[in-house]
């Protein structure tokens, strides 16, 4: 049981500046003001005294992170494994208007600096909590020794990231291992740590969160723009570079001059900076903890969104009801440059996949068109997600519920007819019948938008549902359900689409099959009904049971 | 009488945009000022450019004679504020927080204090437990108790009738009034035209078009009328 008594009485620390009286309202006898290590763990102390945690329960929960981690590991090898042998080799000479392997991975490396930049500039990346904001901030101890753990956590949390993904996309693309492994991965571990120390160092300089975001928007841009470029330039080396232990020593000394420098200015930060970048992170691990992606998405677009335009939209394209719903959704996705560019990125993943040698096959472009569809039919549903949080707008036009969710498919449907052009087009030019790609492209677009709008749409996730055991651990079901809304059309519904590319053809019997499943994607995401068709069944028939008994 | 705050043309907002026509005041020691206005006219983005929470557009704000910026250690001890946070510390109990802040601020004998401010804001019942057990109205008092434990020149409050029922917002009155007395300066933003007229010697009208000071009978009086 903490105890006020407990409280830290005021360790040797002296801020006063001297130059003024002690403050006159409140006939307080004062002494020294206490660390701000002190009041950290005074905090701490209560949390851990109030979390009722025996030895027992700390070992089970040490114990079960460790077999987690364990298991991650174990997928993880299993997968950048499968990936090395599943890979065809490398052409011995390169084709013309291809991309090599490593060129790409190097591609997929500056998208994913740009996207770790951008997510540090949202997030802040420095910043404090609500209650941190509310009782710490205004308390006259050194700011820097409060605030120190929370700007050691993020670079933390990106080195590891930064190291993960450079080491699965070397082994696992590039077959590359021992030495050279491990100096990439400390290499990828030392960038990402850079990154996001950087964003710190520009946000203790008065960076906005905004500018910084939209920094690594642009890094995330130029990825496919130079993987574009490669291409047309026919300039793809066969190989990169392995970098040298100096590389790695002098990427860990950048990483530890940034830190210092982030410490130092730690104070300078202001308490607004820290409670905005407070919020967002506070909102993002919460919709990460529920699992929840279209809160964790409004958490970082509203953490850098522009207080205010420097022009009003006349909205000249709104001349009623329906022209005002499709010009809204249109101005909100025009004004989120995270989605652009996502749009932009997304484009570029089949056409990609398709001048890889590598990746040249129908399992690499199947997934590159999924994961590519997937990321520009999201995108493209902006505004559909922020209606579904904040409906009232919607209510006072004169349209009914199903009316309205269809035309929440137009904008989307509009994106996707462009990126399915593209996409299918390049697998058209890939295995060489065009026209017919493209036909597939057009019948194929309403389900991409539909799947994207019933995803915006889906309700919150479910936590009461039962949990199902499996080897990897419990599943949430009623989780699981509602994160499927959406995606299960988008695996269903262009089963056509699938067929088309596992054959490397497309027949009109595909496009007719893919015309019907389109109407029936349309007609289920216009659906405003919140429960599933099973379970509305399974309701009704325990409604006639009570009824009857 | 020194000045404790001093506004010049201060003009607030968000981005580029302002929220209401330029501020100019000031405030004395042993003085209380009002800030009045209708729903959204920018009398909290106001006070929040005095806390120097928010950069001003234009104008200035100087507190003590120095430019405001919170940063400064003797800026967070000399200025108490409750704003409309919400946010507290999950495992600390109410008591806790209120030493928190005060032993924050170096106040020896903090228990005493405590024990006092916790009866005078209704709290001492719930002086151990945590604060996601409190109600709305007494979380607001804990906020305000805060405010209280910890020595100040400039003390300044959100619209601090917020949720409070009659006792507690006449015994707050009193509480603003002796604090005016023993020579603090007091700012507010409020909607309550008995607390602009037992408190505060001065208001400001905070408008779109134009923001003027008024004497605090006169502000009261427009609060009541116009339901400001």
């Amino acid at each position: 049981m903490t105890d006020v008594d407990h409280v830290p009485a005021g360790e040797p620390h002296d801020v006063r500046d001297g130059e003024h009286d002690d403050p006159r309202v409140g006939g307080f006898e004062l002494g020294e003001v206490p660390s701000a290590r002190s009041i950290r763990r005074f905090t701490a102390q209560a949390a851990r005294a109030r979390a009722g945690a025996s030895i027992g329960s700390l070992l089970t929960e040490v114990y079960t992170a460790a077999v987690s981690v364990a298991l991650s590991v174990a997928i993880v090898l299993g997968i950048v494994q499968q990936l090395g042998d599943s890979l065809p080799q490398a052409p011995a000479v390169q084709q013309p208007g291809g991309l090599s392997l490593p060129v790409l991975v190097a591609v997929l490396l500056l998208a994913a600096t740009g996207a770790l930049l951008s997510t540090s500039g949202r997030l802040g990346p420095v910043g404090a909590e609500g209650a941190q904001a509310a009782w710490w901030l205004p308390l006259p101890v050194d700011r820097r020794g409060l605030l120190r753990p929370a700007a050691a956590r993020l670079p933390a949390v990106a080195a590891l990231a930064g190291g993960t993904v450079v080491v699965v996309l070397e082994a696992g693309l590039l077959g590359r291992g021992g030495g050279d492994l491990v100096r990439v991965g400390l290499l990828g571990a030392g960038a990402g740590a850079v990154v996001v120390l950087a964003a710190a160092v520009a946000q203790t300089w008065g960076a906005s969160r905004r500018r910084t975001a939209l920094a690594g928007e642009v890094v995330v841009a130029a990825a496919p723009l130079l993987a574009a470029l490669v291409v047309l330039t026919g300039r793809s080396p066969a190989t990169l570079p392995s970098p040298s232990w100096l590389v790695v020593a002098g990427t860990a000394a950048l990483a530890a001059v940034l830190a210092v420098v982030v410490d130092r200015r730690l104070g300078t930060l202001p308490a607004g900076t820290l409670r905005e970048g407070g919020s967002v992170a506070t909102q993002a691990v919460g919709a990460v903890v529920s699992l929840d992606s279209r809160e964790l998405g409004r958490a970082l677009s509203g953490g850098a969104a522009a207080s205010s335009r420097r022009w009003t939209s006349r909205l000249r394209t709104a001349r009623g009801p329906v022209t005002a719903l499709v010009t809204a959704d249109l101005v909100v996705l025009r004004r989120s440059p995270r989605h652009v560019v996502q749009l932009v990125v997304a484009a570029g993943l089949p056409v990609l996949a398709t001048v890889v040698p590598q990746l040249a096959s129908v399992v690499g472009v199947l997934v590159a068109v999924l994961l590519g569809g997937w990321m520009a039919s999201s995108a493209s549903a902006e505004g559909a997600r922020w209606a579904e949080m904040a409906p009232a707008v919607d209510r006072l036009l004169p349209l009914d519920d199903r009316t309205v969710r269809r035309l929440r498919m137009v904008v989307p449907a509009a994106v996707m007819l462009v990126w399915s052009l593209v996409a299918l087009g390049a697998v058209g030019r890939w295995v060489g019948a065009t026209p017919d790609w493209l036909v597939l492209a057009v019948a194929s677009t309403p389900v991409w938008a539909a799947g994207a709008v019933r995803a915006a749409y889906r309700p919150a996730p479910r936590w009461d549902k039962p949990l199902v055991a499996t080897p990897a651990g419990a599943l949430p079901t009623g989780v699981l359900q509602v994160i499927a809304r959406g995606p299960d059309l988008v695996a269903f519904c262009l089963l056509p689409l699938w067929v088309a590319i596992g054959l490397g053809t497309v027949t009109t019997v595909m496009v007719s099959a893919q015309v019907v499943l389109s109407v029936i994607a349309v007609t289920i995401a216009s659906s405003t009904a919140e429960k599933g068709w099973m379970e509305r069944v399974l309701e009704e028939q325990d409604q006639r049971k009570g009824a009857g008994a | 009488m020194a000045q404790v705050v001093r506004a010049r043309d201060l003009l607030v907002g968000y981005g580029a945009a302002p929220v209401c026509a330029p501020v100019s005041f000031t405030l004395g020691e042993g003085r209380a000022v009002a800030l009045v206005g209708a729903n959204g006219s920018g009398k909290s983005t106001v006070l929040k450019a005095v806390l120097g929470l928010l950069a001003p557009i234009a104008g200035g704000v100087e507190v003590l004679g120095r430019p405001v910026d919170e940063r400064q250690t003797w800026f967070r001890r000399e200025v108490s504020s409750v704003l409309d946070d919400d946010a507290y510390f999950p495992a600390l109990t109410v008591a806790e927080h209120l030493y928190l802040t005060a032993r924050g601020h170096g106040v020896l004998g903090a228990k005493d204090e405590v024990a006092d401010l916790l009866e005078e804001f209704g709290l001492a019942d719930h002086a151990r437990a945590t604060p996601v057990s409190l109600s709305s109205g007494q979380r607001r008092r804990l906020l305000l108790a805060s405010g209280f434990a910890r020595p100040r020149s400039l003390l300044v409050l959100d619209e601090p009738e917020q949720r409070l029922d009659q006792r507690m917002r006449a015994s707050l009155a009193d509480r603003l009034r002796a604090e005016r007395e023993a020579g603090g300066a007091v700012l507010i933003a409020t909607h309550d035209p008995d607390l602009v007229a037992a408190v505060c010697t001065q208001a400001v009208h905070v408008a779109d078009d134009v923001s003027r000071v008024l004497p605090a009978g006169e502000a009261a009086d427009l609060i009541a009328r116009v339901a400001l």
